[in-house]
């Protein structure tokens, strides 16, 4: 069971090993009203949260990587699997500076856009996307961000992306290779069959 | 014999250097990282505890040399910590300490206890990005105004967080922070605690459970051993 906002965000890549591996759960979704009610059941006071039989597991990257060893998104060998691991964590630094301007994008927080382009957004993106270009380019453009399989860090930085292209259209343009990947990742069939039938979320 | 004394000597008047590739005994892993405790220390840490022989390498502030500069431009983040295994890098000190730990039996006894071994790695993450604000002006690394940021930050990332521990250890029970044996993220919080409360001798003593567990974790054998031998360091 998988208990998350009504919303893709930190829950999103949870769903998605869960749709690519066709093994059924409960897509528990907290209407945002109701949040304050559940927060002290939570361990860690956060969401998303998996429970498996019924125990609690809590942190994001945690249980995508729990899933993903589960359903076999984990990379090929444990020197990729660790590769994995490093361009999500890395990701997670870069994420941390760019979701200010996401939130306010998303409707979470007040905020002047432009400004928050220039100060936040653009200076997180070139520290970022021309290492994960190199590294898109090093792993021969197949369509994948490590190894010759699809794996968690793929759906990770896909959904991203997505979000990007939506709120900030041309604000990757200076990595093709990026965005070459993300659309290979994004036609996987099972995986477009759940975008196409997902609720609709603002993020 | 021979060949291992004459490395010994090589390792400790070179402290900073890298070592020539003709020594074949030399071990496959090279950690690269500054020479500090951060965020280096649980990876040799973890390296100490799997008793896996390792290159220690401690590259000198862009201050005080090249070294990193040159290395830098060879890493795919530009960061340090990076392990190096018969010449293929890892990056990211929690890939490479759950790349070693996953071999050597010290990343969780099932894949659902590993799972809380990264969960509690990552809530400290959080804690840390939070704390790091007043520490870092506590232990005189950056200016700021010490007073308001332990307000603002110290106080309120220190009670969002070890409350959660001190439970996690009560509820194990065992004195680990995960099933019944030492996982990486035992020496990843206790390095944490040891950094905090020599800074702030006090700090968390509303928490007893954490401040025992420091105590067990140092003084497993191979940790105590690596902790007497290291550089002195406050952090």
């Amino acid at each position: 069971k998988l208990t998350y906002f009504d919303g893709r965000g930190r829950g999103e890549v949870a769903r998605q090993l869960f749709h690519l591996s066709g093994v059924p759960f409960e897509d528990n979704r907290i209407p945002m009203a109701e949040w304050p009610a559940h927060k002290a059941s939570m361990p860690f006071g956060k969401m998303p949260l998996l429970e498996v039989n019924g125990k609690p597991l809590p942190q994001s990257y945690a249980i995508f990587r729990y899933l993903a060893r589960e359903f076999g998104f984990v990379g090929d060998s444990p020197f990729a699997a660790a590769w994995v691991d490093a361009v999500a964590d890395q990701f997670k630094d870069y994420f941390d500076e760019i979701k200010s301007l996401l939130f306010v994008h998303f409707g979470f927080a007040q905020g002047d856009k432009e400004k928050m382009m220039k100060d936040v957004a653009i200076p997180a993106r070139d520290k970022f996307f021309p290492m994960l270009e190199k590294i898109a380019k090093d792993n021969h453009n197949n369509g994948h961000f490590v190894g010759a399989s699809l794996t968690w860090v793929d759906l990770l930085i896909a959904e991203h992306v997505s979000v990007l292209l939506k709120y900030m259209p041309g604000f990757l343009n200076d990595y093709p290779t990026v965005l070459s990947t993300v659309k290979k990742i994004n036609s996987i069939p099972k995986l477009k069959e759940w975008i196409d039938k997902r609720p609709d979320s603002t993020f | 014999n021979v060949v291992n004394v004459k490395i010994s000597i090589l390792i400790i008047s070179f402290p900073n250097s890298l070592h020539p590739s003709i020594f074949s005994a030399m071990p496959a892993y090279k950690l690269y990282y500054f020479d500090i405790r951060g965020r280096g220390e649980v990876v040799r840490q973890v390296l100490a505890l799997a008793g896996v022989e390792f290159e220690d390498i401690r590259l000198p502030r862009p201050s005080d040399g090249p070294q990193w500069a040159e290395f830098k431009s060879k890493t795919s983040f530009g960061q340090m910590p990076v392990l190096e295994i018969d010449g293929k890098q890892i990056p990211q000190a929690f890939a490479i300490v759950r790349f070693i730990a996953s071999q050597h039996g010290l990343a969780g006894a099932t894949p659902f206890e590993a799972a809380w071994v990264d969960a509690i790695a990552d809530q400290w993450k959080d804690f840390h990005t939070e704390f790091s604000k007043y520490l870092f002006v506590k232990l005189g690394f950056r200016e700021g105004n010490e007073d308001l940021l332990k307000a603002e930050h110290g106080f309120p990332s220190r009670d969002n967080f070890f409350p959660l521990i001190e439970q996690q250890l009560q509820e194990t029970g065992s004195g680990f922070l995960v099933g019944d044996s030492v996982t990486w993220v035992d020496l990843l919080i206790a390095e944490a605690v040891q950094v905090i409360a020599s800074a702030e001798p006090g700090f968390l003593d509303a928490f007893p459970e954490v401040l025992k567990h420091e105590q067990k974790i140092h003084s497993i054998s191979r940790i105590k051993k690596w902790i007497e031998s290291r550089p002195d360091q406050k952090r």
